[in-house]
């Protein structure tokens, strides 16, 4: 034994301030190992079952479902507002989810959660129930009526499901913004809330105009 | 050293050098602490694994299937074929149950979109299509259908890719569909699963 470890060693009993400070350097090495190891695995990525992930993988089959009941207003309407609305939607749409698509795949997270939709939704106020739908989506009833209806009274329908399809999927997109920091993800959720609230409004007064086709929706 | 300052010493001061026990609270504390450490860092490292495609057990892969659109029957080597020459129609894959068997020129259009067919052999009991039913409904891009002469009870296949099971409610319907759904081994990303064929 050296001199200085001599030195250093207690002479009296043990303090129980020693202890704490221990535990508390222990604590410290257990939290930086719990956030280091992750990013070591994973790089910098979200985890696979996390909310971005989770946001990429149900707002895909949300837009999926709203370019098809678009593609179904347009086969059915000559009305060129209705189609103009209809194309837009599609495009938009198909093309975030092309964007979504790519963040999984650089995430090397799964496209596909078969324990059920929104579970990065749930257990915050409840919005999302385990394995049950997402806000806004059509039936398949709905969609099947959808597409065998024409003119007019397809326009109408396809108003009135795209309204609650927007509104689910604007409460989605603000659920991400509260957990997520994630710059490419904030960014395109802002622009899902305020592209799809505008056309909910626009939608409306549409809808108002065609009123008297088909009363109270 | 230390030996013989305590012959000298016969009843030295009790302190944490000198006293003979082992300090069995620093080693339980500590191991306490070191348990909490590997499980959560164990815990936070398997939260952010990839998918794993290569740890599926009895996975059959193939490379080089053709993709040209024909409208005439194709003969394919498996039993539900697993990708080749297909009809330019595909099988709307948006999570869809048929309970009649597809025609697989159509169904091959959809593994070539990214989709995972699920496929039974009539008969499987209730609940495991049951299981089969609720798993589909709530996975996009998956389809589930019989085909009556596969030699599986339960068959999963994407794009170069299949699993044949004996039971439904293995783990592996869960792994293989997270791995391979839109997965890397889809030929055209991005392709749809709705717009077409909508009935067997």
């Amino acid at each position: 034994m050296t001199e200085a470890e001599s030195a250093s060693a207690p002479t009296g009993p043990a303090r129980p301030g020693r202890w704490a400070v221990a535990a508390l350097l222990a604590l410290v090495l257990v939290a930086a190992g719990a956030f280091t190891v992750p990013r070591l695995f994973n790089g910098d990525r979200p985890a696979p079952d996390g909310p971005e992930a989770g946001f990429a993988r149900d707002m895909s089959a949300h837009h999926a479902q709203a370019v098809r009941m678009a593609f179904a207003v347009r086969d059915r309407s000559d009305d060129e507002k209705i189609r103009t609305l209809a194309y837009d939607i599609i495009t938009t749409q198909q093309s975030q989810i092309g964007m979504m698509s790519a963040w999984l795949d650089g995430w090397r997270a799964p496209h596909a959660d078969p324990a059920g939709p929104m579970r990065w939704m749930g257990g915050h106020g409840g919005h999302g129930a385990p394995g049950g739908t997402m806000p806004g989506m059509a039936t398949r009833e709905q969609l099947d009526e959808l597409e065998h209806a024409q003119g007019r009274a397809a326009e109408t329908l396809f108003l009135d499901l795209m309204i609650t399809h927007h509104r689910g999927g604007v409460s989605m997109a603000r659920a991400v913004l509260s957990r997520t920091g994630r710059p490419e993800v904030l960014r395109l959720a802002r622009s899902m809330v305020e592209g799809q609230q505008s056309e909910i409004d626009l939608m409306t007064r549409m809808r108002a105009e065609r009123n008297a086709d088909r009363p109270g929706g | 050293m230390s030996k013989k300052t305590a012959q000298r010493r016969p009843k030295p001061k009790r302190n944490e050098l000198t006293r003979k026990t082992p300090p069995w609270g620093g080693i339980i504390f500590f191991t306490c602490i070191g348990l909490i450490a590997v499980a959560a860092i164990g815990y936070a490292a398997w939260q952010a694994r990839p998918v794993d495609t290569a740890g599926i057990d009895g996975l059959v892969e193939t490379e080089n299937l053709s993709r040209n659109h024909t409208p005439a029957a194709v003969s394919y080597p498996t039993n539900p074929p697993m990708g080749g020459d297909h009809d330019s129609q595909w099988q709307n894959c948006d999570g869809r149950v048929y309970d009649q068997a597809l025609r697989n020129e159509n169904a091959v259009h959809s593994l070539e979109h990214g989709a995972v067919w699920i496929t039974y052999r009539p008969g499987l009991p209730a609940g495991q299509l049951d299981q089969l039913r609720d798993t589909v409904e709530k996975t996009d891009y998956t389809m589930l259908s019989p085909v009556p002469n596969q030699d599986s009870p339960v068959t999963l296949t994407a794009w170069g890719k299949q699993l044949k099971l004996q039971d439904a409610g293995d783990q592996r319907v869960s792994d293989f569909l997270r791995a391979f759904v839109k997965g890397p081994q889809t030929p055209e990303p991005g392709a749809a699963c709705t717009g077409g064929k909508a009935t067997p």
